[in-house]
């Protein structure tokens, strides 16, 4: 498997060998800030896209068809729309808020997303505790969210921020107990480290029956976390007309509509990372040839395939579902999740303990 | 025991419900290229899509300007002038049509002004693409 | 009995007229106690439908047509009071809960005043419009287009009489000053049309709810006093635009039966094939728009795919699609199409099969059993006393069905189960309209290979003028009972034409089964109530 850190090493070794390290690391970090950005757009595009063609595909309709080849060209073209629109701030608004709360919604995802190791080598933000800084920078999103609906001075903002933290708030929990399953298979907290742990066999293997209640709960978990059907109450299209976002406009708006969508990619690859082996190729003990053939291909194509399949997973489960209410959502998170987690965590302990998985 | 009972069953009821639209994913889609399927695309005969005025070859219509099909119009959607002339072969003076004019802005396709032609004059057609800019565009005149 | 009912409303000075279908006529003074009389003692729980009446001299009134569920009997009587500037009955919004906005109806287009009356408001018309438009008297120049906002009526307005004759104008408040007031609507994806529900939230409880209607009230009732009889057809397909057969049916049965004209039997066959036809693609607009306002938006589609062979079907006989314009007086515009029959029998195939389908993507999907079972329940009192018909009344255990009540076309001779449920919740609801779909399709299948030869069209004279008198003919609409009542005083136009609104009773009863049940609930108890907004402003 080839390892992008020797690019970055040979990069790191030019640079300093024609400027002091700390303009080095400055311009290195511009790069790398630059980068992460083209690769969030161009995530967001591909997501958009994705859930169009899917959606469409799935409610016996073609999709977008007209611009570009398969309408491929469609949300470029959309992205441009909505960065001509006017940005619009309602009266007896709280405007200093109503202003921040998108860019803290974008701070938030960007910032988790930093955190996704897509190949051998290519992490940008990998640390010892990188789960739980995934975990507190996912959640600032919250913030935002609540903060667009309090300032909007509309009563259904209102009501959506305050359903979306009632739900948020719970479900992380959730997510934070099953990610904590497979650290305690794991014993380790670093993303990087969590992927090379998975070279003999993916923990969802590996951790066979917790691991896959695990994995259960995280999708669910993490499909509420984003606000995606069928728990999209906080912007319940029917009931609440837009939710949250209801007043905002131009690109204000599409920096929600971006980071929903990121943020689903993320959950997604998070998933692909800590149950799906990330960006590990798929070996069967015994077939040589097989693992040679699968070794072949590069890790963050194996990283993205898993992903992706993750991402048609839950667009697959919110085009069918109807949308649940906001009691039924809290009784699933407390009276069925989060018990199920917990005595799902002391199972995998025990299996941990008596080295009962493979 | 209810309680896992309960969790079995619901997951059950998802998966049915995702049967459905896993194979709907791959089945045959049914949207309509509408632009571009002009060329074979088949309107129902009998569809209305506005009122027209039969003309044959030599550009005669069947028309008589008796004013049933205006009587008969709930919202005043034809107007028709005609003019009294005289057959120069029995010297008698009947109504000449001269003009029929009909706004398809205020037309609701109740059929009356058709089923009141004595004559089969009038009659409704499958032209269904009406888009024009200004209203003043839909007030058509039928003869020629 | 019906000679016991006959003394007894005599004793209340009720005077039999024998006009039309006939009615009592009740002096204004005694009204109260013969609806009393009628309501509690004989046994007339369901208010079928009140129309209010300008006969001129003879004063501004209204007619009430009744109906003895338990017995299936029927009577009208009839109240005017002579006084025109200060006309006024005494409510029976108490007696009959359907009454509440029928009365706020009369007394919008009439100037009636109710007395007792909780909440007597306009119901369609702007709140501060001029005089009373379906008067006889009334000049169109008095409200010239109108480009202000509307002020809103904070209060709810009613009227008392002293012994004197006076009368006492209160006011109460229709919410507090400091409760969180939400609108939803008019503009709202969730109200299938221009409806305004203003509602009182505590956190996500609902705790009162003040429908507005008339956003698209376009005077039809009006505009058919000026129009011949053929041309108020027209009117019809534009009031409930997913029963356009239906009603077009409705009101052409009514006036057949003021000219006294059998159609053929032919007619009769390709009426109800065309009824049936319509309640299908009504119902199927119902399961898609139920399951998009919950968020199951693929079910919105499938409801869609399938319509749309209804529709192709429809479209290919009568020439339209939404609007029909199918049922002529005495007949229909045009005979079926040759590939009807073979197109029908195909569509029968298809649509068994996929009736499947949505039981195992919806009907039996753990989240929406869990939201719609159990939640807006209505009981089966409250549904007769609001009047609330078709799939919410049977939903409710009410056997209201006006094909099996008052059969008419072919529906006496074929044979359907009228399906009732007991629950009266949400989902008895939604099982009552897919159940009806396999009904509908049963009754198509028994008539579609036996449509006798015969003519399309009987002879009718070309100007056709009404005999004096009243009539009331209902249908079974796709969302409940569609009457027609018509008052003709011998001319070629109707002296009034009323709609029995489907829509109606079934808003009236929103605010009683949503109070205390969250916002969601309230989506889902509007999309399982099934209202056509048209059909309510009319």
């Amino acid at each position: 498997m080839f390892d992008f850190g020797i690019v970055t090493n040979w990069i790191h070794t030019q640079l300093t060998s024609l400027m002091p390290e700390a303009l080095a690391i400055f311009i290195e970090c511009v790069i790398i800030g630059v980068c992460l950005l083209l690769l969030y757009v161009v995530i967001a595009i591909i997501m958009i896209y994705m859930e169009r063609k899917v959606c469409a595909a799935f409610q016996c309709r073609l999709g977008p068809v007209r611009v570009g080849p398969w309408g491929s060209i469609q949300v470029i073209c959309d992205v441009f729309k909505m960065l001509t629109k006017e940005i619009i701030t309602v009266r007896h608004s709280d405007k200093f808020l109503y202003n921040l709360a998108p860019y803290l919604v974008i701070i938030a995802s960007v910032t988790a997303f930093a955190c996704i190791p897509i190949s051998r080598g290519m992490e940008i933000l990998d640390f010892n505790v990188g789960v739980l800084f995934f975990m507190a920078a996912s959640s600032i999103g919250i913030i935002g969210i609540l903060l667009a609906g309090w300032s909007s001075n509309n009563k259904f903002s209102l009501i959506g921020a305050m359903r979306s933290g009632a739900q948020m708030i719970s479900y992380e929990l959730s997510v934070g107990l099953s990610i904590l399953t497979i650290v305690v298979l794991t014993d380790t907290m670093q993303f990087s480290e969590i992927v090379m742990r998975q070279a003999d066999g993916w923990f969802i293997f590996k951790g066979h029956i917790p691991a896959v209640i695990a994995f259960i709960i995280y999708l669910i978990a993490g499909n509420a976390e984003v606000n995606r059907g069928p728990f999209d109450l906080p912007e319940a299209e029917s009931e609440l007309t837009a939710g949250y976002h209801t007043e905002y406009s131009g690109m204000h708006f599409g920096l929600f509509y971006v980071a929903e969508f990121v943020n689903l990619f993320i959950i997604s690859s998070i998933a692909a990372t800590i149950f799906l082996g990330g960006w590990m190729p798929l070996h069967i003990p015994g077939l040589d040839g097989f693992n040679a053939v699968m070794d072949a291909i590069p890790g963050f194509i194996w990283f993205f395939a898993k992903a992706f399949f993750i991402v048609w997973l839950l667009m697959w489960i919110k085009w069918t579902f109807p949308r649940l209410r906001i009691d039924q959502i809290l009784t699933l998170e407390w009276k069925y999740l989060v018990p199920i987690g917990l005595v799902n965590l002391l199972l995998m302990v025990i299996v941990v303990v008596f080295k009962l998985h493979f | 025991m209810g309680y896992f009972k309960g969790i079995f069953q619901a997951l059950g009821s998802l998966l049915t419900g995702l049967k459905v639209t896993f194979k709907e994913f791959f089945t045959k889609k049914i949207t309509e290229q509408y632009p571009e399927n002009r060329a074979v695309l088949k309107m129902n005969d009998r569809f209305c899509g506005e009122l027209t005025m039969p003309h044959d070859e030599d550009g005669n219509n069947r028309c008589i300007a008796c004013g049933l099909c205006q009587m008969a119009c709930p919202n005043g959607s034809i107007r028709i002038t005609s003019e009294t002339v005289q057959d120069p072969q029995t010297g008698k003076s009947r109504k000449r049509l001269v003009k029929y004019e009909y706004d398809l802005g205020s037309c609701m396709f109740c059929h009356l002004c058709v089923n009141a032609c004595p004559h089969d004059a009038i009659r409704f057609s499958t032209n269904f693409e009406h888009a024009v800019f200004t209203r003043s565009k839909l007030v058509k005149t039928l003869n020629k | 009995m019906e000679k016991d009912l006959k003394n007894r409303l005599a004793a209340l000075d009720a005077v039999w007229s024998e006009e039309g279908d006939g009615l009592y006529k009740v002096p204004s003074s005694s009204l109260r106690k013969t609806a009393e009389f009628l309501r509690n003692e004989a046994g007339f729980d369901f208010l079928r439908s009140l129309t209010g009446m300008d006969w001129g001299e003879e004063g501004l009134g209204c007619v009430y047509h009744l109906e003895n569920t338990a017995t299936g009997e029927n009577v009208v009587i009839a109240s005017a009071d002579k006084d025109r500037e200060n006309a006024s009955l005494p409510s029976v919004h108490d007696l009959w809960k359907g009454a509440n906005l029928n009365e706020r109806e009369a007394y919008d287009f009439f100037g009636i005043k109710f007395i007792g009356h909780p909440d007597l408001r306009r119901l369609f018309l702007r709140d501060d419009w001029k005089g009373y438009p379906m008067r006889k008297d009334y000049d169109p120049a008095t409200n010239p287009l109108n480009m202000e906002n509307e002020p809103q009526e904070e209060d709810s307005i009613s009227y008392e009489m002293t012994p004197s004759g006076d009368y006492i104008l209160k006011r109460h408040p229709l919410f507090e000053e400091d409760e969180y007031v939400i609108n939803i609507g008019p503009q709202h994806p969730a109200t299938h049309g221009v409806l305004r529900f203003r509602v009182s939230l505590e956190g996500e409880t609902i705790k009162k709810i003040d429908p507005h209607c008339g956003y698209i009230h376009r005077g039809i009732e009006k505009l058919c006093e000026t129009s011949t009889y053929p041309q108020t057809l027209g009117f019809t397909d534009r009031l409930d635009y997913l029963g356009a057969m239906q009603n077009r049916h409705a009101l052409c049965m009514c006036i057949e039966k003021a000219l006294g004209l059998e159609v053929s039997e032919r007619i009769q066959y390709i009426r109800t094939i065309m009824d049936e036809l319509q309640r299908i693609d009504s119902h199927l607009l119902f399961i898609a728009c139920l399951c998009q306002d919950m968020g199951a938006l693929e079910v919105f589609f499938l409801g869609f795919r399938d319509r749309e062979k209804v529709l192709d079907i429809l479209e290919q006989t009568t020439g339209g699609r939404l609007i029909q314009t199918y049922n002529t007086i005495g007949g229909v515009q045009a005979d079926i199409h040759p590939e009807f029959v073979r197109k029908v029998k195909e569509f029968i195939v298809y649509m068994r099969s996929k009736i499947n389908e949505y039981h195992e993507i919806f009907t039996w999907n753990v989240i929406a059993r869990k939201r719609l079972i159990g939640t807006g329940v209505l009981s089966r009192e409250d549904a007769i006393s609001f009047g609330a018909t078709g799939g919410t009344g049977r939903a409710s255990g009410w056997a209201c069905d006006v094909r099996k009540r008052h059969p008419y076309a072919m529906y006496g001779k074929v044979d359907f189960k009228e399906i009732t449920f007991t629950e009266g919740d949400c989902f008895a609801r939604y099982m009552v309209r897919i159940k009806e779909i396999e009904e509908s399709l049963k009754i198509i299948e028994q008539l579609i290979d036996n449509i006798p030869e015969g003519e399309y069209q009987m002879k009718v004279k070309p100007l056709i003028k009404l005999p004096e008198g009243r009539w009331y003919s209902a249908v079974e609409g796709s969302r409940g009972e569609f009457g027609v009542f018509i008052e003709s005083h011998g001319d070629k136009y109707p002296y009034r034409v009323k709609f029995r609104s489907t829509g109606l009773p079934l808003v009236s009863c929103v605010d009683t089964i949503a109070r205390n049940a969250k916002i969601a609930d309230l989506i889902a108890i509007g999309g399982t109530l099934d209202y056509v907004i048209p059909d309510i402003d009319r």
